[in-house]
């Protein structure tokens, strides 16, 4: 974080105009319609030079419930870092999209629109990005910025962390209550299958 | 002959929540009957008043509702119901944000559902009053799918439905018995009860298999004593009914779980003088479409439902191409359906009244003999219910001989399996095999004579 970036306010709202088309199904095991690896190579090739295979690997989705979000995170990310502000800054092309990687990897258990819709997310992304690229948002010193992004992510990861528990909980709720007597006694139906 | 009290059981007011004096005496009818079989189990329309209220509202609504989409493209509640699902459902949740359109959406099967049955169901659902179904469907694997005594109630609706295109419109109520559910197995779960938005009008699930009555007249004489005007089954127990001189038939018989071959469907309405409805029924689904000849197929019944298609790859065919029905929607509250693929199959075409499934194929019922009688392919599937087989098939051949398959890692269960099928078929007569198909299984075939009754 000790490089100075832009205003905040300008990447926030960049991810609030988010393109319908980076926010589109990526492809994911031969459906959806974004090839998401071709994205990241168009934006590495902005940046001036080809990303790496490595990332370009991870692109490609196997599973719905593994890959979708992460790749839709990727996708909405390609969209931020593609911003002139990042353009004007002579990054690594290889660095800048593995780090777009890892943020997405990061922060995939929050539904990727998000990123775009909320304006808690677009600073929790927009302040990732900045920071695992050794940028803080101008205005702000190294500290402000840094117990910025740990407030904001904290209080997600607690969110998530709490939902996860609920959802688990639930699940066992709905297993008990479909193996109770009486749910096997079932009730009326004019025909039974 | 009862086995079965009401009066003495704290669960009975949880059963018939709205129970008159009268509903009481019909059930009392049904119990006390001289010629009565044993029912086996207890079960109940478990409704509350304001529910059976809702219940007569939804019947309206179905009764009108046109099954309102064409080819490819979808309704427009479509939209609404996919956000809300990504919303409600954990495991959409877990898929992110939802899809632009239906088309984008990972089609799901019965192996989803039989991973984590409990990701399918919404949040809002209450727990407590929850219901299962019990289903081992083509493939054979057990699955406990959650409903609720409103959503069992709800078939009714649409089976009104299907009824009011002949021209018949249930109307029996206090005092008498409006649905007869026939099962003809060793081992079947019944029970009375009565219908609460029909006045109460009585609701029995029998057994027509002989051990369960003291007197195998005593079936024709009982089926004539409830005179119900709606007769439901499949097509081995109706195999069955065809045989019992019964003098008072129903205005109308309902045939579910199986394919109903033209033949015996001939026969059934020579007999009994009143259509035959052979509905398309799954237990994820509920009543999804009824066969009109004159349509060449069987007509879509729930306004809220849509179908698509799809092919191995899971993409939309167009009307007219053959692939895996795939529903979406339904009115299950506790399992919303997104792009759910049945295991079945048909081509999709549109006439007048909404859209028809031709071809559909995926059912088809077979009996087997077993030391010198017939037994239905459900009494197969409870011997192989305690085994975790995902896929198997039990094929008898022409010489009566029968053979268990089963999927490679399903073999360390076969001496177990085919113990339990010996003690239906005769300690010598099944022998194992290692089943080489994948996917999709026909459970049950025969080469023996006789066995597509």
């Amino acid at each position: 974080m000790n490089q100075l970036g832009p205003d905040l306010e300008t990447l926030t709202r960049r991810l609030a105009d988010t393109p319908p088309d980076f926010m589109d199904e990526p492809r994911v095991a031969g459906s959806g319609r974004v090839a998401v690896a071709a994205l990241v190579n168009d934006l590495a090739a902005m940046h001036g030079g080809p990303a790496p295979f490595a990332v370009l690997a991870q692109c490609e989705g196997q599973s719905q419930r593994g890959d979708r979000n992460r790749l839709a995170v990727i996708m909405i990310g390609t969209w931020l870092l593609a911003d002139p502000w990042f353009l004007a800054q002579q990054l690594d092309p290889a660095t800048l999209v593995e780090v777009l990687a890892e943020v997405a990897e990061e922060l995939a258990a929050t539904p990727a629109h998000r990123f775009a819709a909320d304006p808690e997310r677009r600073d929790e992304l927009a302040r990732t990005v900045l920071d695992r690229l050794g940028f803080r948002p101008a205005g702000e010193t190294p500290e402000q910025a840094t117990d910025r992004l740990a407030a904001i992510s904290a209080t997600e990861r607690r969110r998530l962390l709490e939902a996860s528990r609920s959802a688990e909980q639930r699940a066992r709720e709905i297993r008990e209550a479909l193996a109770r007597k009486v749910a096997q006694e079932s009730a009326d139906k004019w025909t039974r299958e | 002959m009862s086995e079965v009290r009401f009066r003495d059981d704290p669960l009975h007011r949880e059963r018939f929540p709205t129970l008159s004096p009268d509903g009481q005496r019909m059930l009392d009818f049904m119990v006390d009957h001289p010629c009565a079989p044993a029912y086996r189990n207890k079960s109940g329309n478990r409704l509350l008043a304001h529910e059976v209220e809702a219940q007569r509202r939804h019947e309206n609504e179905v009764a009108t509702a046109a099954v309102g989409w064409t080819p490819g493209s979808a309704p427009d509640w479509i939209g609404p119901f996919v956000r809300e699902t990504f919303a409600q459902v954990p495991h959409y949740r877990a898929l992110g944000s939802p899809p632009r359109c239906l088309e984008d959406v990972a089609p799901v099967s019965r192996a989803d559902f039989a991973a984590g049955i409990a990701e399918f169901v919404p949040d809002h659902v209450p727990l407590d009053r929850m219901i299962n179904f019990r289903t081992t469907g083509t493939t054979g694997h057990p699955l406990l799918l959650p409903s609720h005594p409103v959503v069992a109630a709800r078939y009714a609706a649409y089976h009104k439905r299907a009824l009011r295109r002949l021209g018949i419109e249930p109307a029996n109520g206090r005092g008498q018995v409006g649905v007869v559910l026939l099962g003809y197995q060793r081992q079947c779960f019944t029970y009375v009860s009565v219908t609460p938005s029909m006045n109460e009008s009585g609701l029995a699930k029998l057994n027509l298999h002989q051990d369960d009555w003291r007197d195998p007249d005593d079936r024709a004489r009982y089926l004539d004593a409830l005179a119900p005007e709606i007769v439901a089954g499949d097509p081995i127990s109706f195999a069955e009914y065809l045989k019992l001189p019964v003098t008072r038939p129903p205005r109308a018989l309902i045939s579910v779980s199986m394919t109903l071959l033209p033949g015996l469907r001939d026969r059934l309405e020579r007999r009994f003088g009143c259509p035959v409805l052979d509905i398309y029924s799954l237990n994820e689904v509920g009543p999804v479409g009824v066969f009109d000849p004159d349509l060449g197929g069987h007509l879509l019944l729930q306004p809220r439902l849509y179908v698509e298609i799809l092919d191995r790859a899971g993409r939309p065919l167009p009307a007219g191409e053959t692939g895996e029905i795939t529903v979406t929607g339904g009115f299950n509250f506790c399992l919303p359906l997104l792009r759910y693929r049945t295991g079945d199959f048909a081509t999709l075409s549109f006439g007048a009244e909404g859209p028809v499934l031709v071809g559909l194929s995926g059912r088809r019922p077979v009996r087997y003999r077993a030391r010198g009688t017939w037994i239905n392919n459900i009494d197969v599937t409870h011997a192989l219910l305690p085994f975790p087989i995902s896929h198997f098939n039990v094929h008898q051949r022409a010489d009566a001989g029968v053979v268990l398959r089963l999927a490679p890692d399903a073999m360390p269960l076969a001496p177990a399996a085919q113990a339990a099928l010996a003690s239906l078929f005769g300690t010598d007569a099944v022998t194992v095999e290692v089943l080489q198909a994948a996917g999709k299984t026909l459970q049950y075939t025969s080469d023996l004579e006789g066995a597509h009754s």
